[in-house]
């Protein structure tokens, strides 16, 4: 699969180069080309009533992005990679959909945006609907660290989530494109406790060889490339065992497939792929089924 | 006949600085607002001069300046860089490229950083039109 151009999406509130620099390793798989989107919120220079549109303030604006994005790209640029820039006012969603689709990236990464308290009723589905109206995975950076600082590397050790759905397969599969960073990953598969509803040791025992068998087939996959790769199965419920399984194995982010539902399902679902958006302490890469490969 | 200059930029201000520019001092602008588009005209068109920016989307101008200078019928047209990057930077990155296996190409013929005085751009554009 082609893995060459990244779309770094940031409003400076959480996404700052460090995260970006922490990134750099990916040009080892084959990323050389990283593009920088800044949406000015259409209501920081809307009409105001007696000021009408602010222009003077979205030209202060664009400088203020463009100064920054400027001193990032010279940095990349002097690495002999490849940059480029958009400034752009508007609804974000929108604007980082149209740009992906424009560009053409393979990866989007985002920040997870500081919300108020109404907004933060949906947190998490903003990345959610791009996931639904793109083929292309999303890794919610977070600073996880208590010093504030980012994870320097990312990828070494990531956590990657099966529920046997096709969307997991095809996070395995994409995970592995990554193979010339991974170190380890960590293969867990959750096992809810309504599978437990026999009584019988023998078919709970049958459930867990099962399960435990799978994870083996995909530990084979990434130690057929020389990735060491573990394999732990949980029990209880998806997102707390995930985050819990994070925690327990140093994992250094999350992988995990997302089935591309509507936004409006995913918020009465509460997806695992919209609590790891807005709740993990961890970088989650999510994965849609319609990845291509 | 009038020369055709080549202004590529994805800033519409610059654009119209540009083309203004260009246009008093009786040239004719053709316009591009990326480095891919850019390179599209310069083959059409066979611009007398190309005025390149260097960030912009899809195609850099350090991509695209590489593709001018690795062309057989391009590389003898004379290239401003005038861009917010800093010379330093531009010919870091060239230096890059090329130990990454690429040919060496070589320095623009001219390097502005932004913003330039409307005469400044003029004279130089001038300068280079006549020594081509």
């Amino acid at each position: 699969m082609k893995n060459k151009k990244l779309l770094f999406v940031t409003q400076f509130e959480e996404l700052w180069f460090d995260a970006l620099r922490s990134l750099m390793d990916l040009r080892k798989t084959g990323f050389n080309h990283v593009v920088f989107l800044h949406v000015i919120e259409r209501d920081k220079v809307a009409m105001h009533r007696g000021k009408g549109y602010l222009k003077d303030e979205e030209i202060k604006l664009r400088e203020m992005a463009n100064v920054r994005f400027i001193d990032w790209a010279e940095s990349l640029f002097e690495q002999g990679m490849e940059v480029g820039a958009y400034i752009v006012v508007g609804n974000p969603l929108p604007k980082i959909i149209s740009t992906a689709a424009e560009e053409d990236v393979d990866l989007i990464v985002t920040g997870r945006h500081k919300r108020g308290k109404f907004e933060e009723l949906y947190g998490g589905s903003e990345t959610l609907e791009i996931l639904e109206r793109t083929s292309t995975p999303v890794l919610v950076y977070k600073y996880m660290l208590p010093s504030g600082k980012v994870n320097e590397k990312p990828f070494e050790r990531p956590l990657l989530t099966m529920d046997w759905s096709p969307a997991s397969e095809k996070a395995a599969d994409y995970l592995l494109s990554f193979k010339d960073i991974l170190k380890k990953v960590i293969v867990i598969h959750v096992i809810g406790e309504k599978e437990f509803k026999s009584t019988s040791a023998m078919e709970i025992q049958a459930i867990r060889k099962e399960n435990r068998q799978k994870l083996e087939r995909v530990c084979s996959a990434f130690e057929k490339e020389g990735i060491e790769a573990e394999p732990h199965l949980y029990v209880g419920g998806t997102f707390e065992q995930i985050e819990k399984a994070a925690s327990e194995r140093e994992a250094s982010m999350i992988v995990a497939g997302t089935t591309g539902k509507s936004p409006l399902k995913e918020i009465f679902l509460g997806s695992v792929a919209k609590k790891l958006t807005k709740h993990s302490m961890l970088p989650s890469l999510l994965v849609p089924a319609s990845v291509k490969l | 006949m009038s020369k055709r200059v080549l202004a590529v930029d994805d800033d519409p201000d610059i654009i119209m600085f540009v083309k203004t520019v260009l246009e008093e001092n009786g040239y004719i602008p053709l316009i591009a607002r990326n480095g891919e588009t850019g390179l599209s005209i310069a083959r059409d068109e066979g611009p007398d001069l190309i005025i390149l920016d260097v960030l912009m989307p899809k195609q850099s101008g350090i991509r695209m300046y590489r593709e001018l200078k690795s062309d057989e019928t391009l590389k003898g047209v004379p290239v401003i860089i005038l861009s917010g990057i800093a010379r330093r930077t531009f010919l870091r990155s060239q230096e890059a490229l090329t130990e990454f296996g690429d040919q060496p190409v070589p320095e623009p013929e001219l390097y502005m950083e932004k913003p330039v005085e409307p005469a400044e751009l003029a004279e130089a554009v001038k300068d280079l039109i006549d020594r081509s």
